[in-house]
């Protein structure tokens, strides 16, 4: 089942006046439960595919459609509530919120839902045991490795049961041992929740591990 | 948890938000003092000129006040007598006998006006008595006369010499008298010390040639807040042929100025108001520029526009309430002592007496003033972190997230 589909997709930025066309008409239909990488040099334009697809970022030309829905046509506020309630995001540098403490972060896009304190509370512990750091719960990200904190940053990824989870180098920082964890945890999401996973990555071991592989050059699909 | 984060956001950079909550502090207290002392200022030229000369209420012959002739005695003194010892609203009042006239020495002369008084009831109503710097207050003798400090000095006389009182007689002669300086006061009101002489009524009567008669009565009641319905009172007991004034019909151009006064310390607020504004704009825009990145990273959690907002209100908020909290206990630790000691301002003494106002300002703090500042303080820190907010909510994600 479609979940994501783009259509003649272009980005061109401005740099200093010279543009710059990082994504060149882009034509991609991504199911329900993929795990999908796009791969491909630095420059080629994966994290900006990636972010036009999560509704962070406005294609220059071409259609987004999540869920049949055209992603373009979408205002700040609408666009805010489809990243809440269905997208998930993990960056290559984790960006937790500094001044809260793990809990608290995979607590807070909950509480953006209105769901009660206690609740959150609970739902949040729950899932940090699944993913093994219930003991960083009150620690604040400056107080945990970059290992826990991608871990923390799946955990908000997903608390909120999205049907997209976008991430953008997720292991760039972390060493592949740690790394390997780290994708079997979301390999296990996918597989139990029927999450849909899109990296972009140039990491072998993300590749390796991706049913669909998409190789990205000089902003089009090879 | 919108309010934890906020509050957390104020101390991850402690100096920049304890230098915010300073300047609202300082700006609350500033407020708390100024008002203070205004208040007190404005206090005390009311007290002053109302225990020097011009009391809560005055009766006159209707058009006195308008027309200080000496044909304009009080009709039937024994009648107004008769009403005000009956009202047990006054406290206490003193008939006197008021005109202008000239007093001169052998050296010089001065327009004055002529108090012509009962020594022992004008002490009930008026500071005269407590004001006497050199000799002595008045007694009943017919030839004494008290005289002001800058009278004093113009006429180049003191206690003990002699000077010539002249007035306008009920029939338009000149009527003069001899009267020998038994006292010198020296009032808060340079301008009342400069123009104004006491001597016995009986002396006034006999120099004017008026028999038993007087031209004012200034009463003081016993609850000055209820002034107006006294006035009302004596009005209707007294009749058409009488005036009844309040200090308020008396001192229009005080009232007036006090007005002005009170407006004035509303346009200095402002401008302290105006000035922690820009303060705060300046330390929330650095808040809100340090953390772009972070309000990226929020956007891409799909928290909306308007909640980032509120956050950034309520951090500046909550700066707003502690300085206000911190202001209030600093500015009434302050204050509250000088209530008491008052504040010694006699490098003014010239300008200060030329209003009628002493040179120790005891400062008066007012209930409402406080209240409306401490309202003040929060509004003001919302306000500036408007401006802020709005820059926040109008970076785009992707330029927020990737914003080093």
């Amino acid at each position: 089942m479609e979940i994501l589909r783009t259509e003649k997709l272009e980005k061109t930025y401005q740099d200093n006046g010279v543009p710059v066309h990082a994504i060149k008409g882009i034509d991609l239909t991504i199911d329900k439960g993929e795990f999908l990488v796009i791969a491909g040099p630095s420059g080629s334009g994966k994290t900006t595919l990636l972010n036009l697809l999560g509704a962070l970022d406005k294609p220059t030309e071409g259609k987004v459609f999540f869920e049949d829905e055209d992603l373009t046509k979408k205002d700040k506020n609408q666009l805010s509530w489809i990243r809440l309630h269905k997208l998930g995001f993990i960056f290559q540098a984790y960006n937790l919120i500094p001044v809260l403490s793990a809990l608290e972060n995979i607590e807070f896009s909950m509480m953006l839902l209105g769901i009660p304190e206690k609740e959150r509370e609970n739902k949040a512990l729950v899932l940090m045991d699944e993913l093994g750091i219930k003991e960083l719960a009150q620690k604040r990200p400056n107080e945990m490795s970059g290992g826990q904190q991608q871990r923390v940053a799946v955990a908000r990824a997903i608390v909120n049961n999205p049907s997209v989870v976008l991430a953008d180098e997720p292991t760039a920082n972390l060493d592949s041992i740690t790394a390997g964890h780290l994708l079997d945890l979301m390999e296990q999401m996918n597989k139990n929740k029927n999450i849909t996973f899109i990296f972009s990555s140039h990491d072998k071991q993300v590749m390796d591990r991706a049913r669909r592989l998409l190789i990205l050059k000089d902003g089009m699909i090879e | 948890m919108l309010i934890k984060l906020a509050w957390r956001n104020i101390w991850r950079n402690r100096r920049r938000s304890l230098i915010v909550l300073t300047s609202v502090v300082v700006g609350l207290v500033a407020i708390i003092i100024s008002d203070g002392l205004s208040n007190g200022m404005i206090g005390q030229m009311l007290f002053n000129q109302i225990n020097l000369n011009i009391s809560h209420i005055q009766i006159h012959k209707k058009g006195f006040n308008g027309n200080k002739l000496v044909k304009n005695y009080i009709p039937d003194y024994n009648k107004v007598d008769e009403v005000l010892k009956r009202d047990p609203s006054i406290k206490a009042y003193s008939k006197r006998v008021f005109v202008t006239g000239i007093l001169s020495s052998a050296n010089n002369s001065s327009g004055v006006m002529i108090y012509g008084i009962d020594p022992a009831e004008e002490a009930k109503v008026s500071i005269i008595k407590n004001s006497i710097i050199e000799g002595t207050y008045l007694t009943n003798n017919k030839r004494d006369i008290i005289i002001g400090k800058k009278l004093a000095e113009k006429l180049e006389v003191g206690v003990g010499d002699k000077v010539v009182a002249m007035a306008n007689t009920l029939k338009g002669d000149i009527g003069s008298d001899v009267f020998r300086i038994v006292g010198i006061f020296r009032t808060a009101s340079s301008e009342f010390d400069k123009t104004s002489i006491y001597i016995v009524a009986a002396a006034a009567q006999n120099m004017l040639n008026i028999g038993n008669k007087y031209y004012e009565y200034a009463i003081i009641t016993n609850n000055y807040e209820d002034v107006d319905k006294i006035q009302k009172s004596l009005e209707n007991k007294l009749g058409k042929d009488y005036e009844v004034l309040s200090y308020r019909d008396l001192l229009p151009m005080l009232i007036y100025q006090i007005e002005i006064y009170k407006e004035t310390m509303w346009i200095l607020n402002l401008i302290i108001g105006l000035a922690l504004i820009f303060g705060i704009i300046n330390s929330m825009l650095m808040s809100v520029f340090e953390r772009v990145r972070e309000f990226g990273i929020l956007m891409s959690i799909g928290m909306k526009n308007s909640k980032i907002y509120l956050m950034i209100v309520i951090e500046a908020f909550i700066i707003g309430i502690i300085g206000t909290i911190a202001g209030l206990v600093i500015g009434l630790l302050l204050e509250i002592p000088l209530t008491h000691t008052g504040i010694d301002l006699s490098i003014f003494s010239t300008g200060l007496e030329a209003f009628g106002i002493g040179t120790i300002i005891y400062p008066i703090i007012s209930a409402g003033n406080i209240i409306l500042s401490s309202l003040f303080m929060p509004f003001i820190a919302i306000l500036g972190a408007l401006y802020p907010a709005y820059k926040a909510i109008k970076l785009e994600p992707i330029y927020a997230i990737y914003f080093v």
